[in-house]
C-alpha cells in the first residue's frame, strides 16, 4: 500500500509545475511493470489533494510502456 | 494517517537503532493529518519558463512534463551506488516474505566466512531491533532501520544508515529489507544486486504470485530445503516458476539451518565482493 506516498509525490509534482495556476487534470503515464496500482492510487489521490491547493484535481490515466511512471501532462484550466 | 503506508497508526516514524550503543536516531517524524513530505522535495525534474512547447486541450493549455515520480528516491539511490562502489563495497538488496529465513541465513554466512570478507548488515523492519541484535550477536556490524508503518526501505534510510556503519573497503554491505514481496521492488537502493529468498514451506509458487519482486532479482536462494521432504515441496516446480519469470536469475538451494548448501553461496558472495573490489582498483 506504498501508493498513498507515491500520491504524495505526485501532488508535490503537480503543485511545483501548475506555479499557481489552476490545474484541471494531472496525468499519469504507468507502464505495465511499474507496480503501480490505478485503483488504489485513484484513491488516495482523492485523500492526500482534499482540503490542499489541488483539490478537486482530477487524475488520469495514460498507457506506457515498461515500468514507465511519470507525471506525463498538466492540463489548466481555461483562463478568463 | 501515515504518509507511507496509508495506516492510522500516528507514532508512525522511522528509526535508526545501532545495536551496540542502544542509540536511537529519529530518521523522518511522524506526519499528522494534511501534512506532506512533498513540500520540501527536491525531485529532479525540469523547471520549465514560458517556452516550453505546449498544446490547448478542450479546456486549456496542457504542459508535458515526464517528471519521474520516484525521482527523488532514484537520485538518492545512484548517489548511494557511487559511495559503494567509490569505496569497494558491495552492496545487496535481500528481499522475500517474512520468515523466509533471512536473519538465519545471514547468522550463518556471518559465521562461516568467520571475518575471511568483513560484512556489515542494514536491518529493515517495522518495529524492533530484534534482528540487528541477532546479527551483532553471530559477529558483524549491523544498524536497525525501524520503518514504523512504511512497508519498505528507501534510498534516504540507507544514505543515513551506510553512514553510521561506515562500511570498510571490499566489505559485504547487506541491506535485509522489510519482508515483503510487493513494494520493495520499487525502491532502488543503490544496491549492486537484489537477492530474493524464498523458503520450502511457502509453497513453489512464489515467484508467479510476485512476478514484479523475481523479475528484478539476480539470484533466488531456496532456504530450509531441509523441510522440503516434510512439505511436499517440488523443487524442480519451483525452479521452473522462478526460469519463467526470470530466466536469468541464479538458483542457490540451501539450508540456513543445518547448513546445507551453504557452501556454494558464501563461494558466490566470496567471489562477488572481491571482483567488486578488482574493478575499483
Amino acid at each position: 500500500m506504498h501508493e498513498l506516498g507515491l500520491a504524495r509525490s505526485i501532488a508535490g509534482i503537480a503543485e511545483e509545475n501548475a506555479k499557481g495556476r489552476t490545474l484541471k487534470e494531472v496525468r499519469v503515464a504507468i507502464g505495465p511493470l511499474a507496480c503501480v496500482e490505478r485503483g488504489a492510487l485513484e484513491f488516495c489521490w482523492g485523500l492526500v489533494t482534499e482540503s490542499t491547493g489541488i483539490a478537486g484535481v482530477e487524475l488520469g490515466f495514460l498507457d506506457a510502456e515498461g515500468d514507465t511512471f511519470v507525471v506525463r501532462e498538466l492540463e489548466f484550466m481555461e483562463e478568463a | 494517517m501515515c504518509g507511507t503506508c496509508g495506516c492510522a497508526d500516528p507514532a508512525n516514524e522511522v528509526s535508526m537503532t545501532n545495536p551496540e550503543t542502544g542509540v536511537k536516531t529519529v530518521l523522518n517524524a511522524a506526519l499528522g493529518h494534511g501534512e506532506s513530505r512533498s513540500d520540501d522535495h527536491d525531485h529532479d525534474h525540469h523547471h520549465e519558463g514560458d517556452d516550453v512547447p505546449h498544446v490547448h486541450g478542450p479546456a486549456g493549455e496542457i504542459i508535458p512534463l515526464e517528471a519521474a515520480i520516484l525521482g527523488k528516491n532514484d537520485k538518492i539511490a545512484a548517489q548511494n551506488r557511487g559511495w559503494f562502489e567509490g569505496r569497494g563495497v558491495t552492496a545487496l538488496n535481500i528481499v522475500s516474505s517474512p520468515g523466509s529465513g533471512k536473519t538465519t541465513l545471514l547468522e550463518t554466512t556471518i559465521k562461516m566466512m568467520n571475518g575471511k570478507i568483513d560484512i556489515a548488515v542494514i536491518e529493515g523492519d517495522q518495529m524492533t531491533a530484534n534482528d540487528a541484535d541477532r546479527i551483532r550477536d553471530a559477529g558483524a556490524k549491523a544498524i536497525q532501520i525501524n520503518t514504523g508503518a512504511g512497508c519498505h526501505l528507501e534510498a534516504d534510510m540507507i544514505a543515513s544508515a551506510a553512514k553510521a556503519i561506515d562500511p570498510k573497503p571490499g566489505s559485504l554491505l547487506v541491506i535485509e529489507n522489510v519482508g515483503n514481496l510487493v513494494c520493495p521492488a520499487m525502491f532502488d537502493l543503490g544496491e549492486k544486486m537484489k537477492v530474493a529468498v524464498i523458503s520450502t514451506t511457502e509453497g513453489e509458487d512464489k515467484p508467479i504470485k510476485y512476478p514484479h519482486m523475481f523479475r528484478v532479482v539476480e539470484v533466488v536462494i531456496i532456504n530450509k530445503m531441509d523441510l522440503a521432504p516434510h512439505v511436499d515441496f517440488d523443487e524442480a516446480a519451483c525452479r521452473a516458476n522462478i526460469a519463467e519469470i526470470n530466466p536469468g536469475a541464479e538458483i542457490l538451494c540451501l539450508s540456513a539451518k543445518t547448513g546445507d548448501g551453504m557452501d556454494a553461496w558464501c563461494k558466490w558472495l566470496e567471489q562477488l565482493a572481491t571482483s567488486s573490489v578488482s574493478e575499483t582498483a
